[in-house]
């Protein structure tokens, strides 16, 4: 089946983060298939480069980069929300006349408008908040 | 019919409230994070026969086994239940303010 998911909350400041990660591996050990995962509000935080946890300590970052290069999946970062909150791409921070970018490899910024056309093209959407 | 996710304690906030108040009949409950807690209390009597699951891995976190236990209706569900509960129903509505 088509799942998408919306993913609201940053990492290390919520458990649904990790739960988001959880249940995407889980959807595509049991042969779905994810079309979108579309970070959103403080979820944007999840495609930020420049996060560096402890080495004892899971790097979300990083295992959503695993999964999308294993996967292909499409990881989607509302270009908005993630202006507001300093996640920005090279050509972004360019366009913004900012010092640095830090968009994770593997995600892309782009418009709401991919959150809609997820809930269009997909089965089921499951949010991950809080 | 339509699955409802509460990830949020029921003593911190109101979506399992919230929640309830939109169960409609044949709506199943998924508990899971800190939404576990509601087996502590008597929040399910809004829903009566309803089915209610609890994730595996956050109950045993919060050792909420022997509460998820005594509950006659509630069942502790493991991740692959989990996407097969998001394949049975739709919608599925996240509860999280």
């Amino acid at each position: 089946m088509k799942f998408s998911l919306a993913v609201y909350s940053a990492p290390y400041s919520a458990q649904s983060a990790s739960s988001a990660l959880r249940f995407a591996r889980v959807l595509l050990a049991q042969g779905h298939e994810i079309y979108r995962v579309f970070f959103y509000c403080d979820g944007v935080q999840n495609g930020n480069s420049l996060t560096a946890p402890p080495q004892d300590e899971t790097d979300l970052i990083a295992q959503w980069q695993e999964l999308q290069r294993r996967y292909h999946l499409d990881l989607v970062i509302c270009i908005a929300a993630a202006q507001r909150r300093g996640v920005l791409s090279e050509r972004e921070a360019k366009r913004l006349e900012k010092p640095a970018a830090n968009l994770a490899d593997g995600f892309e910024l782009a418009g709401l408008g991919q959150l809609v056309d997820a809930v269009a093209h997909s089965e089921r959407l499951v949010t991950f908040g809080g | 019919m339509t699955l409802h996710i509460v990830n949020q304690s029921p003593f911190s906030s109101n979506a399992l409230q919230d929640c309830l108040e939109n169960f409609a009949q044949g709506d199943v409950l998924l508990l899971i994070e800190d939404g576990v807690y509601a087996l502590q209390g008597e929040f399910f009597r809004a829903i009566p026969g309803a089915r209610i699951y609890c994730l595996e891995v956050d109950t045993a976190a919060r050792a909420q086994e022997a509460t998820a236990s005594a509950k006659p209706n509630v069942e502790v569900i493991n991740d692959i239940r989990w996407v097969q509960l998001c394949t049975q129903h739709n919608p599925i509505v996240s509860w999280f303010r």
